[in-house]
């Protein structure tokens, strides 16, 4: 669990350890070199003033909103999702994981932001990973060796650090 | 990043008395007595208990209370029938998992060895539930277990996501038994359903939170 992280600092890791049912959201731009980290718990906020970083439908415009505060362009968005897991058969038909994906994606969508690379589902719990120095994101699964779900790239060298305008 | 709410060790627990925790702990500690002794009698080992915790924290404070987020471990849930809702919760982490099935004379990892952790979670919680059962006049039930190796956050926020309700608080009830002997450990966690906290204190008297 967690929560919701931005950073521009090269040297960062941004991490979300052991998402269940929740879903990791990744998104960097690689012009701005800026990296943002959302885990997200619950699909629907209903009106709740409180804990926007927790739900799909408040989470997903907090988190476009801080990272282009911090000099980020949507257009130039890449997004990852992982997570949404449903680890135990027992919850009586209420698959919160897969409802948190449906809802993450819808809340993407209507900002116009494409997923590029996901994995999601399943029965494993997942750890995602972003190195701000060259913006890889990683998933990892208990046991298993870290995953690529978006390539490692340096930002442009005139970009420097940051780019704020 | 900075707005860590406790200034010590000791997490607060904005809802609760120090009296209620205390009255939980208890029955904690006894409860958890009962599994330890059922736990003793299956191995024919000798099982230690630490002091219980009580933790009334927003699920994601109490995930991070229970370990490692990434630690590898074995989760058997048991959840509870009867005049509470809730869930017994095993963790064993995995290397150890594979001890208390050899202690049990069993392969670990095996259809075999999965069915006997199953049935470890089912006897503990039984007993436990006994034990909560016998102090509180509750009527209480375990229901088939399931088991799942994952990292210990993953389990753990999943449930707690479940259990937590619409005041976003999380009650963990903690017990570690040791099997001495051996470096093998069990945390014992019960896991009780938003709202269903005063129904274990009504029985004491201590429903009510108290000045």
């Amino acid at each position: 669990m967690g929560e919701m992280v931005i950073s521009s600092d090269p040297n960062e890791e941004l991490v979300a350890l052991g998402l269940g049912s929740c879903i990791g959201l990744a998104i960097v731009d690689r012009t701005a070199g800026v990296a943002g980290l959302a885990p997200i718990v619950l699909p629907e906020s209903n009106d709740r003033g409180d804990q926007v970083g927790k739900f799909a439908d408040t989470a997903v415009p907090e988190l476009i909103e801080k990272m282009r505060r911090a000099g980020a362009v949507v257009r130039r968005f890449e997004t990852a999702i992982a997570g949404g897991a449903r680890m135990f058969e027992m919850s009586g038909g209420l698959d919160i994981g897969s409802r948190n994906e449906t809802a993450v994606r819808a809340a993407l969508a209507k900002a116009r932001i494409t997923v590029k690379a996901a994995q999601t589902g399943g029965d494993t719990g997942r750890t995602v990973k972003i190195a701000v120095g060259d913006l890889l994101v990683t998933v990892r699964s208990a046991g298993q060796p870290p995953e690529t779900l978006l390539e490692g790239r340096k930002p442009r060298a005139t970009a420097g650090a940051g780019a704020a305008r | 990043m900075t707005e860590h709410q406790s200034q010590e060790k000791t997490p607060v627990n904005p809802s609760l008395s120090e009296i209620q925790l205390d009255a939980l702990r208890e029955l904690a500690n006894i409860a958890s007595g009962t599994a330890a002794t059922a736990l003793s009698q299956m191995l024919a080992r000798e099982v230690e208990i630490n002091v219980p915790r009580a933790l009334a924290l927003p699920p994601a404070d109490a995930v991070d209370e229970c370990g490692d987020p990434e630690q590898h471990v074995a989760g058997v849930v048991v959840p509870i029938q009867g005049d509470i809702d809730g869930l017994v919760l095993l963790l064993i982490p995995y290397e150890q998992a594979e001890i208390l099935c050899s202690l049990l004379g069993v392969e670990a990892h095996t259809e075999v060895g999965d069915s006997a952790l199953r049935e470890i979670g089912n006897i503990l919680a039984t007993s436990y539930l006994n034990g909560l059962g016998s102090m509180t006049g509750l009527e209480l039930e375990p229901s088939p277990p399931h088991l799942h190796s994952d990292m210990l956050a993953a389990i753990v926020s999943t449930l707690l996501i479940g259990t937590a309700g619409p005041d976003d608080l999380a009650l963990v009830l903690d017990s570690e038994l040791d099997v001495s002997g051996d470096p093998c450990s069990i945390s014992f966690l019960l896991l009780p359903t938003s709202g269903q906290i005063s129904d274990l204190l009504a029985p004491l008297g201590l429903a009510e939170p108290s000045a």
